[in-house]
């Protein structure tokens, strides 16, 4: 070969798709893409390892704190500020006060939107890092 | 000494510095340079470059070890060459933890998940857990050397990988781009912008005019620009779009047009540049040849005989007289092993649901930290087109798609037929996320945020490999991870021992996730404990 051309980039970036803007997620939608690989598909947890989101008294208490639990994280799990809206987090935490036994208020966006800007007591999570 | 006279008074300086640590050298060979360049302040490395010497014996004193990682297996090894009798118990039918490779027959089936069985071909294999080792953590390279375990270079940073960004915008926004282009034109035109200004005299310098030309001329140098006017037009370096050949064609080849300013601002594909590597991330490290298990096997062979395997520790009870640890053994039977003390190395986010006698505080500590969600993958590929058709050798492609983190190419078996690339490495949520999927699932995941890059990536595919370490049983989590107020309020607390139980690990060190963290943790604690023995 002559030359080293730069053919497969430019192939590659033919083929990249255009971002589509994908309809709202519904709560068990969120809470299968995000949540269930941890507290499993029913909220069952597994004993020892994650907790049960099922008939869970924190999960059906203070709509303020569940809501700052998804935001900043807790224990092994991860913080969700950037990865969902506030319309979202109000989404999955609505569907699973409401679920397998659980009965709670829903949650509303604006609870979350003020979760969102109180100060996190214990300062922001290091960013991960790769190792 | 006198030595010591000739480093200081007004004639210390590079000359006598250098003296001085040759003189080192004659009086105790690299140790003592080592030793002496710490003191001059040219530190290399992590804090122990050698296991803690423990004079006297153990006097057959007997030493439970909980888990044979790396942390477990290093307290082992060395508490057994001075004299304790040691006894590991490790809740996995193998050594190593989380020092594992995956090649053909590996099997892991996470908690909630399905089954998986690895079908590399034979020779190839995925570095799930760790993969790379820095050049200053000595401790690890301590035993990798003792164990004559061979270390080739990991190639951490390749310029002529791609960086793929698809949420900038302009022209190189969702284009695989070299990383060395981004690195020569970021720095190329950030350099004419500023030398033209410093040159007019447009920036208030507290400089002289020397050192003003002095600058200018270093920035010619580092953004390759022209000295007659200070422009950038692109450099070498960052590559031929003809390289240059034979004869008259192609001859002397064509270089390639650089981007402009604005479209590199705009891709941010910047961001994954910076002007020096990190201190933990340097642009070539070491792995060991094979796969990074060979140092578990390493550490297997002078240990294993102590080792009880598939023995899961359900107790541990301690009183004045000694340590009573219940668990059930690899036929599911439980079973009891007594011993002095307890060196206890399972990983925080395992123990705290293991009834243990200790105090409140202690129990407290062990609750406050947190363990990372981390997501891996290796992809068998029939083909190295990255290397063939991309001229890609080792290092990673940097990407900001969604729940990927970044991909990486092998650097071993350079062109050879097959090989394995690390489909994704993800943190956080975005691990989270991406470990409900199913094996299959995750992999059509990867393959198609690959393809975007290679268009060669889907055809080439041929079987994967994926683990999600925070649903793995015995880790439950990919490393510790402390937050200032836990390093602060509870650390301190495990790192000192309750009654007669000592914990090790990757968690009781400041190079957590690094199996560094592990082996010094384990120095540590033994050390610690022997000095008790011996009061
Ligand atoms: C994805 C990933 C990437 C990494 N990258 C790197 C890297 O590039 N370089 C590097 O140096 N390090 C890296 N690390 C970190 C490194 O793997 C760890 O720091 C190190 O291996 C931890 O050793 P350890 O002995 O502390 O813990 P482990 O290896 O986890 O050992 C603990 C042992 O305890 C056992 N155990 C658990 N529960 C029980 C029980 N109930 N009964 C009996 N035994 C039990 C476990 O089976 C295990 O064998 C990485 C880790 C991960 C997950």
């Amino acid at each position: 070969m002559k030359s080293l051309i730069l053919a497969g980039p430019m192939i590659a970036s033919l083929i990249s798709f255009s971002g589509a803007q994908a309809a709202p997620a519904t709560g068990a939608a969120l809470f299968a893409e995000n949540c269930a690989a941890c507290h499993q598909p029913k909220g069952e947890g597994i004993a020892g390892a994650f907790p049960a989101l099922a008939k869970n008294a924190f999960v059906k208490g203070d709509p303020k704190v569940v809501a700052a639990t998804i935001l900043n994280g807790r224990g092994g799990m991860p913080s969700f500020r950037s990865d969902l809206s506030d319309a979202e987090i109000a989404a999955v935490l609505t569907f699973v006060r409401a679920s397998w036994g659980n009965r709670a208020v829903p949650i509303t966006p604006v609870v979350v939107a003020s979760a969102r800007s109180a100060k996190v007591a214990e300062g922001p999570r290091k960013i991960m890092q790769a190792h | 000494m006198a030595m010591m006279d000739e480093t200081s008074g007004p004639a210390a300086g590079v000359l006598t510095r250098r003296r001085f640590i040759e003189r080192l050298g004659l009086v105790g060979g690299t140790t003592m340079i080592l030793a002496g360049m710490e003191a001059l302040g040219f530190g290399i490395g992590s804090a122990h470059a050698a296991p803690p010497v423990l004079t006297g014996s153990g006097n057959g004193k007997s030493i439970v070890v909980l888990g044979a990682g790396l942390a477990g297996m290093t307290a082992a090894y060395e508490l057994t060459k001075s004299g304790y009798k040691v006894t590991v118990l490790e809740a996995r039918s193998f050594a190593g933890g989380r020092c594992q490779s995956a090649r053909a027959g590996v099997t892991i089936t996470e908690l909630g998940g399905q089954a998986q069985t690895c079908n590399f071909d034979d020779g190839l294999y995925i570095n799930h857990g760790p993969w790379r080792i820095p050049y200053h953590h000595r401790s690890t390279l301590h035993y990798t050397k003792t164990f004559r375990v061979p270390l080739e270079l990991f190639v951490n940073d390749n310029d002529n990988s791609y960086v793929y960004f698809e949420k900038g915008t302009g022209p190189l926004a969702g284009k695989p781009i070299r990383k060395g282009q981004i690195a020569a034109d970021a720095r190329g035109n950030a350099a004419e912008l500023l030398a033209k200004v410093v040159n007019k005299g447009g920036l208030d310098l507290p400089m002289t005019q020397e050192d003003r030309d002095l600058f200018v001329a270093y920035l010619v140098n580092e953004g390759y620009l022209s000295p007659k006017d200070l422009a950038y037009s692109g450099a070498e370096g960052r590559g031929y779009e003809i390289h240059p050949g034979a004869g008259v064609d192609p001859g002397p080849g064509k270089l390639t047009t650089p981007y402009s300013m604005t479209d590199v601002l705009h891709s941010k594909t910047w961001s994954v540049l910076t002007s020096v590597a990190g201190y933990e991330q340097q642009r070539t490290m070491f792995q060991p040849v094979g796969g990074m298990d060979r140092i578990a096997k390493a550490f297997e062979k002078q240990v294993g005989h102590l080792i009880r395997y598939s023995s899961v520790v359900q107790k541990i009870k301690q009183s004045d007289a000694g340590v009573e640890v219940a668990y059930t053994d690899s036929d599911g039977k439980p079973a009891v092993v007594k011993g002095d003390y307890c060196i206890c190395t399972i990983p925080l986010s395992v123990l705290k649901s293991i009834d243990m006698n200790v105090s409140a505080p202690f129990k407290e500590a062990m609750n406050n930290v947190a363990y990372a969600p981390v997501g891996k993958i290796g992809l068998q590929m029939k083909r190295r087109f990255w290397e063939e058709d991309h001229a890609i050798y080792g290092g990673h492609v940097h990407t900001d798609m969604r729940d990927i983190g970044s991909m990486s190419l092998p650097s071993t078996g350079f062109q050879s037929q097959k090989g394995v690339i690390l489909g994704y490495y993800q943190f956080g949520n975005e691990a989270a996320k991406i470990s409900a999927k199913t094996p299959a699932e995750r992999a059509a995941h990867a393959v198609a945020a690959g393809q975007k890059i290679f268009p060669e990536y889907a055809e080439n595919f041929e079987t994967a490999f994926s683990v999600a370490w925070h649903r793995v049983a015995y880790n439950l989590g990919g490393w510790a991870e402390w937050k200032e107020d836990g390093r602060r309020d509870y650390y301190p607390t495990l790192c000192k021992p309750d009654g007669r139980i000592y914990l090790a690990g990757e968690h009781l060190s400041y190079m957590t996730g690094w199996q560094a963290g592990a082996i010094e943790s384990a120095w540590q604690q033994i050390a610690h404990l022997h000095r008790r023995v011996m009061a």
